[in-house]
């Protein structure tokens, strides 16, 4: 088929389009990345050039080093998203499995339950989870932010996993079961191979806010040892405010482990959400 | 130790899910080394049965008897029983050899035994070289293959297969029903096959199980279905083209409600035969051709005659009968003669 | 067998008490147990240092009394037009960028993909801290950047005045999360099954006809899901604001969201104590507003949305 004139131009109208926003989507944050590694005066002079020979610098890495903690940070960040994002994938699977596997009383009020979780924000329940951690001698310690965490990833984890397990041929299941399989193992042999894609989709969903929040470690655990690094570079640039250098750098040292882990896992998130789509 | 009398025997069974009744007061006897068949239109319950006899769903009462041992409360693995699954249902996560020597593995075999069994398997169904494969890299024919192999390794007591030729297409289907009667030759096995294509049914069966809305209509070898159907249900299941089913009154009969006339055993009569009407459309088979005949008072009939008839639509035409072909039924459907 | 119930006599079925207990607990002690207790305790309030069942007496002094009504009704309006000015651009850019993406001749639709979603995996810290650097006037790019294009008069300190500030945050807000109708758009887009296109195709429908005859439609049910996800994230909407312009969402309240009001009255600020039951009055009026939209979609939007089988 031969594509008509009409089209061809509706083809490169699509790229300006598409190009057009796709610059005012990485131009700021190219602005902060690029700027990060000049000296001050060539900020200023001129913020849209990247850094040449001349006005190449590291000093706001410097006084990052130096001033702010952000290895720590950094660490803790990790933990925080890691240890939670292993619990909501987990759990999460196990209940799935059950709601969609077995048929028992109950087992509708109880999806419906946890999937009133997707839409109502835990943060509008911050005044009792602060007093509950306060009582429990939590406040200031990361396993506060991993249990907020994990309730806060549950639902959605719960929900989108049943929608997959359900198409999950029930040959199978029954051909474990004659194999002499216990249900734990069909769950986790059998069950949780299967559903590895919407596993790695709910898991960039639920990474994304859990390392972004500013919310929670804001309030439940804001001191220095168990910053994250999303309240350690709003708490550092606050500090630092007139040193541009030293801003620029920590966002740029914010921006980049994000960006990596999200060039990582795009494929997968995309995949994910059209799992259902493309067979 | 003598052999039990019974590879099966299932008394009083019954399953109810809330207020619907799947399967209604099932007995069944099945005598070991038979092949048997449950056949039956989609939803009369065959498939139910099979669930319960391999365990993965609970009767609500009655009794299963496996090889002389209760049943009802023994797990799946336990039952001494092998299954094939429509979708084959391989685990995609191993080879094929993973999927032969899994279940011998979970019952703790000595690995040397698992290793005998899987090359033998897979020697019997030609699957040698392809042990190394995932089910992913296998066409529809291989894993078929697999799936039943997994079900020999085991050597169990019965063999349940739940329509196990019906994601195969038309070519491939006929070879492994071949595939599957030499197997079941070989290996002496009861086996129990589920299927709603009549055809399978009478191929491959010792004896056919027909069933319906959650009963038994008739169990029988294929010849004895075909000669005497019980009812009219059974006699319109099997057969093919189906049994013409005339209303008795509009030929003269008063005791009788139906009569029932295979299309192949009406025959092209010169003028005198009993039925006329006007050719509505001939169906050419090569060998056959099925005659559709409209008939006043009684609508259409279809006679199968040999592949060269002269049929137009719009002639006249007449059969004969041989009288003592024709089944009679009552009220209740049911079969007088 | 499509059903995959499985029915088991109930002396075997421990395991499903096994599956279902960790999430149950932690969702339940973490999320629906402090929600309760923050709806009680938003009829409770300090009368003479006991604390005392007050009944809605909060909330009517968080409606009419002028101590708190002017914050509140402030921050109310501000959110919603926090919310207007998302649904109004970021669901018509996300849906415009899908369509074009979505079609299969595209090259590099990749790269745009990924490119553009990009700001919505960035945490509001970077995202505010990155626009107000470049809205500063002291730095200077953006407005060097109009004056290249001639519009260099445009440019005023937009986040620093009280008349745009609210607008130029929620262009910030929408540059940041157009990737999320985006992709689920886009998502919805591919699911519609070849056949269909072709079918419209040997219809004569073509092009944008096609678009808007055939594939809106059958994507009206996922433009619902983002719009509603947009009106949760909306007015539970606090770090941005706390980012970019304090605590006190200035300049003079100005961009006020009722998650900022929440924190300040919950934690204090300068010289006003936190209070407690406010706090939770507050959090209890914003669940009640998110869930009444919640309802809404539920029972009469999403209803009459037909949703498609392929």
């Amino acid at each position: 088929m031969s594509r008509p004139p009409s089209s061809l131009i509706r083809g490169i109208g699509a790229h300006i389009a598409l190009a057009g926003y796709t610059a005012i989507a990485l131009f700021p944050v190219a602005v902060i990345v690029i700027n990060a590694f000049k000296s001050r005066a060539a900020i200023f002079s001129e913020p849209l050039m990247p850094p040449t020979a001349k006005s190449f610098s590291l000093i706001g890495f410097e006084t990052i080093s130096s001033r702010g903690d952000f290895l720590s940070y950094f660490v803790n960040s990790a933990t925080v998203t890691g240890v939670s994002l292993a619990l909501i994938l987990l759990f999460g699977a196990m209940a799935a499995f059950a709601l969609s596997e077995y048929r028992f009383r109950g087992n509708a009020l109880i999806a419906l339950y946890v999937a009133l979780g997707i839409m109502i924000p835990i943060r509008l329940g911050t005044v009792a989870i602060l007093q509950m951690m306060v009582n429990g001698g939590l406040v200031n310690n990361l396993l506060a932010l991993i249990l907020v965490y994990t309730a806060q990833g549950l639902p959605l984890s719960v929900f989108i996993l049943t929608e997959f397990m359900r198409q999950i041929s029930a040959d199978l299941k029954d051909a474990g079961r004659i194999d002499g399989l216990s249900e734990y193992k069909i769950f986790f042999t059998l069950v949780l191979p299967l559903v590895r894609p919407a596993i790695a989709t709910v898991a960039v969903f639920t990474m994304i806010p859990i390392w972004n929040d500013l919310w929670f470690p804001l309030i439940l655990a804001p001191a220095e040892q168990t910053k994250t690094i999303t309240l350690g570079a709003q708490v550092f640039i606050g500090q630092f405010v007139t040193d541009w250098n030293a801003v620029l750098a920590a966002l740029t040292l914010a921006i980049v482990p994000v960006l990596i882990l999200y060039l990582l896992f795009s494929r997968q998130l995309v995949r994910g959400l059209t799992a259902g789509a493309v067979k | 130790m003598t052999a039990p009398e019974f590879a099966l025997k299932i008394e009083g069974l019954n399953k109810t899910f809330g207020d619907f009744h799947a399967l209604d007061n099932i007995n069944l006897e099945i005598k070991p080394g038979e092949f048997v068949v449950f056949v039956g239109p989609s939803g009369c319950g065959k498939s139910t049965l099979l669930r319960i006899i391999a365990g993965l769903e609970h009767a609500s009462n009655g009794d299963i008897t496996i090889a002389g041992r209760r049943a009802n409360d023994v797990e799946p693995s336990k039952r001494d029983i092998a299954m094939v699954f429509q979708s084959y249902a391989l685990y995609p996560h191993l080879d094929v050899r993973g999927n032969l020597s899994l279940g011998l593995k979970q019952a703790k075999k000595p690995r040397p035994f698992i290793e005998a069994q899987v090359l033998k398997a897979a020697k019997m169904l030609a699957l040698e070289e392809l042990l190394h494969r995932r089910p992913s890299e296998l066409s529809g024919g291989q894993r078929q293959r697999v799936a039943i192999g997994r079900a020999l390794v085991r050597e169990p007591q019965l063999f349940l297969l739940d329509e196990p030729l019906s994601n195969l297409d038309a070519a491939l289907r006929a070879n492994t029903r071949l595939e599957i009667a030499r197997l079941h030759r070989q290996t002496g096995k009861t086996m129990i096959y589920v299927t709603h294509d009549q055809i399978e049914a009478m191929t491959l069966a010792d004896k056919i199980v027909v069933m319906n809305k959650g009963r038994i209509e008739q169990i029988g070898s294929p010849m004895e279905l075909y000669r005497r159907p019980l009812n009219t249900f059974v006699a319109s299941f099997i057969g093919s083209p189906q049994m013409n089913l005339v209303p008795g009154s509009k030929i003269g009969l008063k005791d009788v409600s139906l009569v029932g006339i295979r299309p192949e055993h009406l025959t092209i009569s010169a003028d005198d035969g009993p039925i006329q009407g006007a050719v509505s459309h001939v169906e050419h088979l090569g060998a056959d051709a099925n005659v559709y005949v409209d008939v006043a008072d009684i609508g259409l009939i279809v006679a199968r005659v040999a592949g060269d008839v002269e049929a137009r639509p719009g002639e006249t035409i007449r059969f004969d009968m041989r009288p003592d072909l024709v089944h009679y039924f009552d009220e209740q459907a049911r079969r007088i003669n | 067998m499509s059903s995959a119930k499985f029915n088991r006599p109930p002396s075997t079925r421990w395991h499903i008490l096994v599956f279902l207990t960790p999430t149950l607990l932690i969702y339940t002690a973490l999320m629906v147990i402090p929600l309760a207790s923050t709806l009680k305790q938003s009829l409770y309030n300090r009368v003479d240092d006991t604390l005392t069942f007050v009944g809605f007496s909060n909330f009517s002094k968080l409606l009419f009394d002028p101590i708190w009504a002017t914050g509140f009704w402030n921050a109310l309006s501000n959110n919603l037009v926090f919310f207007v000015i998302h649904m109004a651009l970021q669901n018509p850019i996300g849906i415009a960028l899908a369509a074009l993406l979505a079609n299969p001749k595209l090259r590099l639709a990749r790269f745009y993909r990924t490119a553009i979603f990009v700001p919505t995996i960035l945490s509001f810290v970077i995202v505010g801290f990155v626009w107000k650097l470049i809205l500063s006037p002291l730095w200077g790019v953006a407005p060097s950047m109009l004056k290249a294009i001639g519009l260099g008069w445009l440019f005023a300190p937009w986040l620093g005045r009280e008349d745009s500030a609210l607008i130029a945050l929620s262009l910030i807000s929408v540059w940041q999360f157009v990737g999320m109708p985006m992709i689920l758009i886009y998502a919805a887009l591919l699911s519609i099954p070849d056949e269909v296109l072709e079918a419209a195709e040997c219809d004569g429908i073509v092009g944008w006809s096609q678009f808007f005859k055939i594939k809106l439609p059958l994507i009206l049910p996922t433009i619902g899901i983002a719009s509603i996800l947009t009106f949760v994230g909306n007015f539970n909407a606090f770090d941005l604001v706390y980012v970019s312009q304090g605590a006190q969402a200035g300049p003079n309240y100005s961009t006020d969201l009722l998650g900022t009001f929440l924190y300040r009255t919950f934690f204090g600020f300068q010289l006003q104590l936190g209070d407690t039951y406010m706090g939770a009055t507050i959090a209890s009026m914003m669940f009640l507003l998110i869930l009444f939209g919640v309802c809404t979609y539920l029972f009469f939007v999403q209803r009459r949305l037909q949703r498609y089988q392929f």
